[in-house]
């Protein structure tokens, strides 16, 4: 249990201590400070996940709430994620000095959101994963506000008020819905829920908790809020929202509907599967004709989040498996694709696809290996993190049936039971359906391919004449780089290694 | 002699008693020692502290605490604490104590803002503590009815003698307001009376005159009457306008006790009448699904009206006026569902909203002191504040974000929780909707003033120092620790008032 406090106030006492001293503390102390704090963290989370460390004490016992923190094979790999996610950002600090606000404050922004981070992804308590949910907030629109893309104040102030307010209603909706489920069982401890679903209206507390959790994944139709954030934040804010912030909401959706109202989302699960293909196909067209490359960046994490929701829509324990390592997977692709596009726009002044460059190859090959190797795990080349989620969630539609339900592998995580995959029960049947989004889907791979070798070409290869080649990748962004090349080379190798389950890949049996 | 007629225990009463003598103990003073002005505030302190600390004497004693009981047979208790009207006791006195504090301690500051002079200020203040006190442990309709005017009577008088421009014109309105207030609980309380035949708020005799279809009817009409007349001590929309008036002549100190002391007091009046109401509320009753209609869309054209008119205020003040109006949604909302979980929730709810407003206001307080030319209140006063002054900004905007109910204020994020709760399990997924889209419409609320707060000031304004005071420095510190507090533990908060 000490491990978990460790990695938890590790990165919210400092974090809160950064802010409040902000005006005191230099540069140098302040990324010291924080990335010991995350360095910290890393190790305790790395530990407590090891160990299977857990809290179960009151907190507010007045009103039923619990500090109640338990990590599984479904939370586990999205824990390093965010703490390993941190380090990487507060060190991409050391090279690039935040403008807008001082470094404590700037560091002191990026240690909360890890806090709210990993106080989701450890919660058992559904009100408190609410409030968890929500910490992040208010430090990511600071960030956004103060810290993002100097040059246009309005529009900075629009994107990151179009952050809060969408991503609050989402969350306001999902509160619903959790307290739809807290009123109906009596309690808001995730076991008690599981030992005694709710009874009534499991398909609207579904359709509430799927809406909400929607906006943050995000899912189209209510991704908009993203683009701007994505594209205004600043690198570590755009690096922190693709890598973790999203993957709060696809957590939320194994964590809470699938698992607590199983019923209800069985029956909505083909929406949440349809509108996960539109996102891809969406998405993907939007990323063809894009200018901006941070935007054209933002877009492609609507497609590949699309996956994940396509993924989870079948609801079957293959879809389960693909989402789980789809969502990795794009945590670790998401966050190199922007450290490199903040690279390059720093060196470039902006990444308008449109301005003929010299030739990336040429001019800086390492940045340009990082692009490459970023862009191939994003159109899904087998072998890199990107494939196997892809290909999963396709194959899990062709055969939604496939192996057993989400459900059971989702529960006995959370009851603490064996890694028993239960026989395939529920089965979709709307089959033929699911066969035509996995069509669809994989034309969305294919566009996923078309508008990466588009960008490949434009500033890999590049037209204008070449410069000379000072001003490549620094040690510290070497550093990020090769940290998360190596992360998309062993998902790509080893994807079985996190995932929850002891059989084989069961793939199209 | 009056102990045959009735028990009385001063140690229950004493939250009552102890601002009501501190009110006659200020104005003695003043009358033997004129010249003595710096030792009412003292005086008034003490007394509310002592009301204070005469709190936990009722959570020992049986609950609900009870005295004013009339000897057996009938054995009725005309003046009853429970859990919820502790909480609200508790709010009463110590925001008053937090509104003197931003007074004082010193007679120069407050002759700035009130006239008439320290005495009739703080006894005033004194006077409203002790019939908002009173409200919601009161079981009869009599005392009730005086218990209300006793708390709003000294407030109008407040807004009449402050020093801000046109006060005579707020105080009219707020006093014609009262009075049609007055007129119809007046007649909601005749009503009743008629109904039930009973002159105290009883089920037993609201049961039987729902039997009754006559007096039912009469009934239902009464509380009608009798909600309107606490609509608008609550400042609920449509009983809402005079409350951007008042605050905007008002002095902040002044302001945060109409919208922390006076709105506890209408909320203790309100459960006071409604929890005699839960009889109807049976299954299936018409009755409980028109009453839960009624305050639900009360409730639901307070928060919306609120929210968005909150939203184009430039003035801090007339924003706040209009976040109390919308916060009274968010009060009414779960209160509508009848049950004793939402009484709980609406008195935790307001507890959460008095800490956050009462730590706002403080600040207000001290940043508009320090603004050139008294009358300018504006938004942009505030820019570059967490620069110039860190621990003032981080106090408003906890308060801020307490009240727009975001983490690092947890507490305000638990009284949203807490408050959706009655309303989700009561299934009015109507009223559910408005309440998640006014959680967005009072983030946009908030986060707008939040974001001149961490604007960079313009480097030609914004220098000017604050001038703090060292009453207002206690009461920014005490707002401000209590919702560190309570966002380390917001059990504390929720369990007190159930």
């Amino acid at each position: 249990m000490g491990l978990i406090l460790i990695a938890l106030l590790l990165p919210g006492l400092v974090g809160a201590t950064l802010i409040l001293l902000s005006h005191r503390v230099g540069s140098r102390t302040a990324v010291g400070v924080a990335l010991l704090a995350t360095l910290g963290a890393l190790t305790a989370t790395v530990a407590a996940v090891a160990t299977h460390a857990r809290i179960d004490r009151p907190w507010a016992g007045e009103i039923g709430l619990g500090w109640i923190f338990e990590s599984d094979m479904i939370s586990a790999p999205l824990l390093v994620l965010t703490a390993g996610i941190s380090v990487l950002v507060v060190l991409h600090g050391l090279r690039h000095a935040p403008t807008g606000g001082t470094p404590g404050l700037y560091y002191g922004l990026l240690l909360l959101i890890e806090f709210g981070a990993l106080s989701t992804f450890w919660t058992r308590d559904l009100i408190v994963f609410f409030i968890a949910f929500e910490i992040v907030l208010v430090p990511m629109w600071v960030l956004i506000h103060r810290f993002g893309d100097d040059h246009d104040p309005a529009a900075r102030r629009a994107a990151a008020l179009r952050f809060v307010l969408y991503t609050a209603l989402g969350s306001s909706i999902m509160l619903a819905g959790i307290l739809a489920i807290v009123t109906q069982v009596g309690s808001s401890d995730m076991r008690a829920i599981l030992a005694a679903p709710p009874q009534h209206s499991q398909m609207l507390i579904a359709t509430l908790l799927v809406l909400g959790l929607g906006v943050k994944v995000p899912l189209w139709p209510v991704h908009s809020w993203l683009p701007p954030a994505h594209t205004i934040a600043p690198t570590a804010g755009s690096v922190l929202l693709a890598a973790i912030l999203l993957k709060m909401g696809t957590y939320g959706l194994i964590r809470v509907p699938l698992t607590l109202t199983p019923d209800g989302f069985a029956r909505i699960a083909p929406l949440l599967a349809t509108l996960g293909v539109v996102g891809i196909i969406w998405g993907g067209l939007i990323c063809l004709v894009e200018r901006d490359l941070k935007r054209l960046i933002a877009y492609s994490s609507v497609a590949h989040m699309g996956f994940v929701a396509l993924a989870l829509g079948t609801n079957s324990e293959l879809g389960l498996r693909a989402a789980l390592i789809a969502n990795l997977a794009h945590g670790v692709i998401s966050a190199l694709l922007f450290f490199v596009v903040g690279s390059l726009k720093e060196r470039w002044g902006s990444v308008d696809l449109a301005v003929v460059r010299p030739a990336l190859r040429e001019t800086w090959p390492g940045l340009g290996f990082a692009v490459m190797v970023g862009l191939a795990a994003s159109l899904g080349l087998p072998g890199l993190a990107g494939f196997w989620g892809e290909f999963l969630a396709i194959a899990a539609a062709w055969n939604p049936a496939g192996g057993g339900t989400a459900l059971a592998v989702a529960q006995s995580q959370v009851s603490g039971g064996s890694w028993v995959v239960w026989a395939a029960e529920g089965a979709v049947s709307t089959e033929l359906a699911f066969r035509g989004l996995a069509i669809v889907a994989a034309l969305g791979a294919v566009l996923a391919a078309a508008y990466s070798l588009r960008v490949a070409k434009v500033i890999w290869m590049g037209d204008a004449a070449p410069r000379d080649r000072a001003g490549d990748l620094s040690w510290v962004e070497l550093v990020i780089v090769a940290a998360l090349i190596l992360a998309i080379l062993a998902l790509g190798l080893f994807p079985y290694a996190v995932l929850p389950s002891a059989s084989g890949p069961a793939v199209l049996s | 002699m009056i102990a045959d007629l009735v028990t009385i225990d001063a140690w229950v009463l004493a939250p009552v008693l102890a601002p009501a003598l501190g009110a006659l103990l200020v104005l003695v003073l003043d009358v033997l020692a004129p010249k003595a002005r710096g030792s009412h505030l003292p005086l008034a302190l003490i007394a509310l502290g002592a009301g204070l600390g005469a709190l936990p004497y009722a959570v020992t004693a049986d609950s609900p605490a009870r005295t004013l009981c009339l000897p057996a047979p009938q054995g009725r208790c005309l003046y009853e604490v429970e859990p919820w009207g502790l909480g609200l006791q508790l709010i009463i006195l110590a925001g008053a104590l937090i509104v003197l504090l931003m007074l004082g301690p010193g007679t120069r500051q407050l002759d700035d803002v009130q006239r008439g002079g320290p005495a009739v200020t703080v006894s005033l203040v004194l006077a409203a503590t002790a019939g908002a006190a009173m409200l919601p442990a009161t079981r009869d309709l009599p005392t009730w009815l005086v218990a209300i005017e006793l708390a709003t009577l000294p407030a109008i008088a407040l807004v009449a003698l402050s020093r801000g421009r046109g006060a005579e014109g707020g105080a009219l309105s707020l006093l014609m307001v009262s009075l049609t207030s007055f007129a119809l609980l007046a007649i909601g309380i005749a009503l009743w009376v008629l109904a039930t035949g009973d002159a105290t708020f009883s089920a037993d005799t609201v049961r039987a005159a729902v039997e009754d279809t006559d007096r039912h009817r009469v009934l239902l009409l009464s509380i009608l009457f009798l909600l309107a007349g606490v609509g608008f001590k609550l400042s609920a929309v449509p009983f809402h306008t005079w409350t951007p008036q008042a605050f905007a002549v008002a002095d902040e100190a002044i302001s945060a006790y109409l919208a922390t002391v006076s709105k506890a007091a209408a909320l203790g009046g309100a459960i006071v009448l409604l929890s005699p109401l839960v009889v109807l509320t049976g299954a299936g009753s018409d009755d409980g699904f028109s009453i839960r209609l009624v305050i639900g869309v009360l409730a639901l054209a307070s928060m919306t009206l609120g929210n968005l008119v909150a939203l184009r205020a430039e003035d801090p003040l007339r924003l706040l006026a209009w976040s109390t109006i919308a916060q009274a949604g968010w009060v009414l909302a779960p209160l509508a569902m009848l049950t004793s979980i939402s009484v709980a929730a609406a008195t935790g709810y307001l507890l959460v909203y008095a800490v956050g407003s009462l730590a706002v206001f403080a600040v207000a307080a001290a940043v508009h002191s320090g603004a050139e030319g008294a009358g300018e209140r504006r938004l942009t006063a505030y820019a570059g504040l967490a620069r110039r002054a860190p621990l003032l900004a981080l106090v408003l905007g906890l308060g801020l974000l307490t009240l727009a109910g975001l983490p690092p204020a947890v507490v305000g994020v638990v009284a949203k929780v807490v408050a959706l709760g009655p309303v989700v399990d009561a299934g009015l997924w109507w009223l559910v909707g408005a309440m998640i889209v006014n959680i967005v419409l009072g983030i946009a609320v908030y986060l707008r003033w939040l974001l001149v707060v961490i604007r960079p000031a313009d480097p030609e304004a914004g220098l000017t120092r604050l001038r703090l005071d060292p009453g207002l420095r206690v009461a920014i510190a005490l707002a401000g620790l209590a919702v560190v507090l309570l966002s380390v533990a917001p059990g504390l908060a929720f369990g007190l008032v159930r």
